[in-house]
């Protein structure tokens, strides 16, 4: 039997397919097209898809994953080679410096800005809202667009008017899905400048069960607006845990060493355009601040909450 | 049999058939009962009332709700929660609460919850909280394990811990006048400053002004420091328009933005004893007590020195160059001899005093007001 035949094989390409450049989101986006229209369904019982059947993966030949994989493979070796260098020299960091920020994005050129992929509901046909993450002519990373709240009249869609920008799945070598690791502090500090708009900051914390694939712990960055930058500092002990944007009952504290995504999105109702400058965005530990989380949790009867 | 009971029908009654024929599936048009002349609340509760006591049973409530619901914007009463209630209390009470736990788990009269719940959700996204009214009206309607109710729970949870937590408030109503939200906004602007004096100006006062109209100008005593030391041969600029928002209401401002200080450099050698005078046994300072310049006020951002903020009634390039002579008589007699560049983004499309030659044009003019 010849190679090509064997299960062996035909499993290392469906796994090039997986982790090659090509499943990079922004190409795709523009090529999406709306063959989307079967995410109605709701799945109860399971999750069919990662994505919820907005599914972005774009068809590359055999031959071009080769191509683009094999180029990589300097750059993942590389890669392995530091992760090991760094596995054997460094300690583990136990304790963070109270009251210093470490810049975990600093928007200063466009390398970081490459980090992230914007998404609004016109790229899934969902809407007419538009966005990018630019440069601002300060320096600095610049998120906006247009929020429109128009429904398109397909029948199917109820509300419409999204934009959002999301980083990009951390990894290890070998395109590897690894996670951030904040567990060190309990404060999130963006230095942004607003438009006076509120916008919604995103943790994701996609588990390996698909019951945890759309757990994002969301909270408000209220921004005032003007020439002068603002600094927000927000615990994270005040995230709240949501699944496909719906607030859930039972709550918990954030799992700060399990964080998949970061993301910011805009989508308050408010039809028109918006720009949300950003500096930087960190984290810092303050040891003042001693609340595990926010939220108190009453004891209810059965079968009333989280049901 | 069958032809003499037809036969008997159709003697009894003849229009039968034509009734029959007359059914509303065809007609072109729904009745509608918003079709009302007022758009108002009153029209509104109104016709709920009609609803009601129209028949006895209620049949078609959910349909009605629905419709009533969607017309919500149009009578502008998306925002009151006595309307929100009045629709509740269409619904029967007490017919839909379940009575055994079959009915209990499996949603008893699904349609009815649901629209309730839609209900409550429209209150959500329009930002109306819900009362303890409501609570027990729902709870009338679908008992205690209702999905309504917990929505209803759900809301006053966390509809209160959002409700008042942004830094910057808002009044529940924001303002029709565009003079008092343009104050709201520069007011929430300028709010990195606490020093800021916001003044409230006519341009009436300068006689050389086209546009009659008013200006909302901010500047704190800093900001006037800032401005009397910028360099004169250095022009400032005129930036904008930039848009803030209030909620769902936008005020257009322009800031005029100078140069950034040179960095402070301290000379002074801390380790030159040469020339210390200290008097024995007299705790104080030892050598040079001269502080370096406040490096950065909060109005110097690395883009420029903002200099002062406004807001004006037409945003016209005439109320802009109003701006800078009231700016000027107020406080800051250094305007009179800096040269102001104009840069704004897009001409405002209403009334302008220059053709849209840009900068030096503006600069000249601005000079030959200055030396009057």
């Amino acid at each position: 039997m010849p190679i090509f035949m064997t299960k062996a094989y035909r499993v290392i390409l469906r796994n090039i397919r997986q982790f090659s450049y090509f499943n990079n989101a922004d190409t795709i986006l523009k090529l999406n097209r709306p063959s989307i229209q079967t995410v109605s369904k709701r799945w109860l019982f399971w999750e069919r898809d990662r994505k919820g059947g907005y599914s972005t993966t774009e068809k590359v030949s055999i031959l071009d994953h080769l191509k683009t994989g094999f180029k990589e493979l300097k750059h993942e070796f590389g890669l392995l080679k530091q992760e090991i260098k760094e596995l054997v020299e460094t300690d583990p960091l136990l304790v963070a410096r109270p009251g210093e920020i470490d810049l975990i994005w600093c928007f200063s050129d466009q390398s970081v800005l490459d980090k992230f992929v914007t998404t609004s509901d016109s790229d899934h046909n969902e809407g007419y809202s538009q966005c990018s993450l630019t440069m601002s002519s300060a320096g600095r990373a610049l998120f906006h667009g247009h929020l429109d709240l128009r429904v398109p009249k397909d029948g199917r869609i109820k509300k419409a008017g999204y934009c959002a920008m999301r980083s990009k799945r951390a990894r290890k070598s070998f395109k590897r899905e690894s996670t951030y690791n904040w567990h060190l502090y309990n404060t999130l500090v963006l230095k942004v400048r607003g438009d006076g708009r509120s916008y919604l900051l995103n943790l994701s914390c996609e588990g390996y069960y698909d019951i945890t694939w759309n757990d994002i712990y969301h909270y408000v960055l209220y921004t005032r607006g003007g020439p002068y930058w603002q600094i927000a500092k927000i615990p994270f002990s005040k995230f709240i845990l949501g699944s496909k944007g719906r607030v859930q009952d039972k709550q918990n504290r954030i799992r700060l060493d399990r964080i998949t995504h970061f993301g910011i999105s805009c989508g308050d109702k408010i039809p028109g355009r918006f720009d949300l400058e950003i500096e930087y965005i960190g984290l810092e530990f303050d040891p003042t601040h001693e609340e595990e989380f926010a939220y108190e949790m009453y004891k209810t009867e059965k079968y009333i909450v989280g049901v | 049999m069958a032809t003499r009971i037809l036969r008997n029908m159709l003697n009894r009654n003849p229009s039968i058939l034509l009734k029959r024929w007359k059914n509303s599936d065809r007609d072109v048009t729904v009745y509608d009962p918003f079709q009302k002349l007022e758009k108002n609340k009153e029209a509104y509760l109104e016709v709920i009332k009609i609803f009601e006591g129209r028949d006895k049973r209620r049949r078609g409530h959910v349909e009605f709700i629905y419709a009533a619901l969607a017309r919500m914007k149009e009578f502008g009463v998306q925002k009151d929660l006595e309307v929100y209630k009045a629709l509740v209390d269409v619904l029967p009470k007490g017919k839909f609460i379940p009575t055994n736990i079959f009915q209990a788990e499996f949603m008893h009269y699904p349609k009815q919850q649901q629209c309730a719940v839609d209900l409550l959700e429209q209150m959500e996204d329009n930002g109306v909280m819900p009362d303890t009214e409501m609570e027990q009206m729902l709870l009338n309607i679908f008992g205690r394990r209702g999905i309504p109710l917990r929505k209803y729970w759900r809301m006053m949870y966390w509809m209160p811990k959002f409700k008042n937590l942004s830094p910057w408030y808002l009044p529940e109503q924001l303002p029709n006048d565009t003079l008092e939200l343009a104050k709201l906004a520069i007011e929430r602007i300028t709010s990195v400053d606490p020093g800021t004096k916001i003044v409230i100006w006519q341009t009436e006062e300068i006689e050389a002004s086209i546009d009659k109209t008013w200006i909302v100008s901010a500047q704190s005593e800093a900001q006037k420091v800032l401005l009397a030391e910028q360099p004169v041969d250095d022009p400032l600029i005129v930036k904008g328009p930039y848009t803030v928002y209030l909620r769902d209401q936008t005020v257009t401002y322009f800031l005029l933005i100078g140069k950034t200080r040179p960095e402070f450099k301290d000379d002074t050698d801390p380790d030159d004893v040469s020339n210390i005078e200290k008097p024995p046994g007299i705790p104080g300072f030892i050598g040079s007590t001269k502080l370096p310049a406040t490096k950065c006020t909060v109005h110097e951002q690395d883009d420029g020195t903002i200099v002062s903020v406004c807001a004006t009634g037409t945003s016209s390039r005439d109320s802009l160059l109003s701006w800078i002579r009231l700016l000027e008589q107020n406080g800051n007699p250094s305007l009179s001899s800096t040269p102001v560049i104009f840069t704004l983004i897009a001409p405002p499309n209403d009334i302008t005093l220059h053709e849209p030659q840009q900068t030096t044009e503006d600069t000249n003019s601005e000079k030959q007001l200055g030396t009057n």
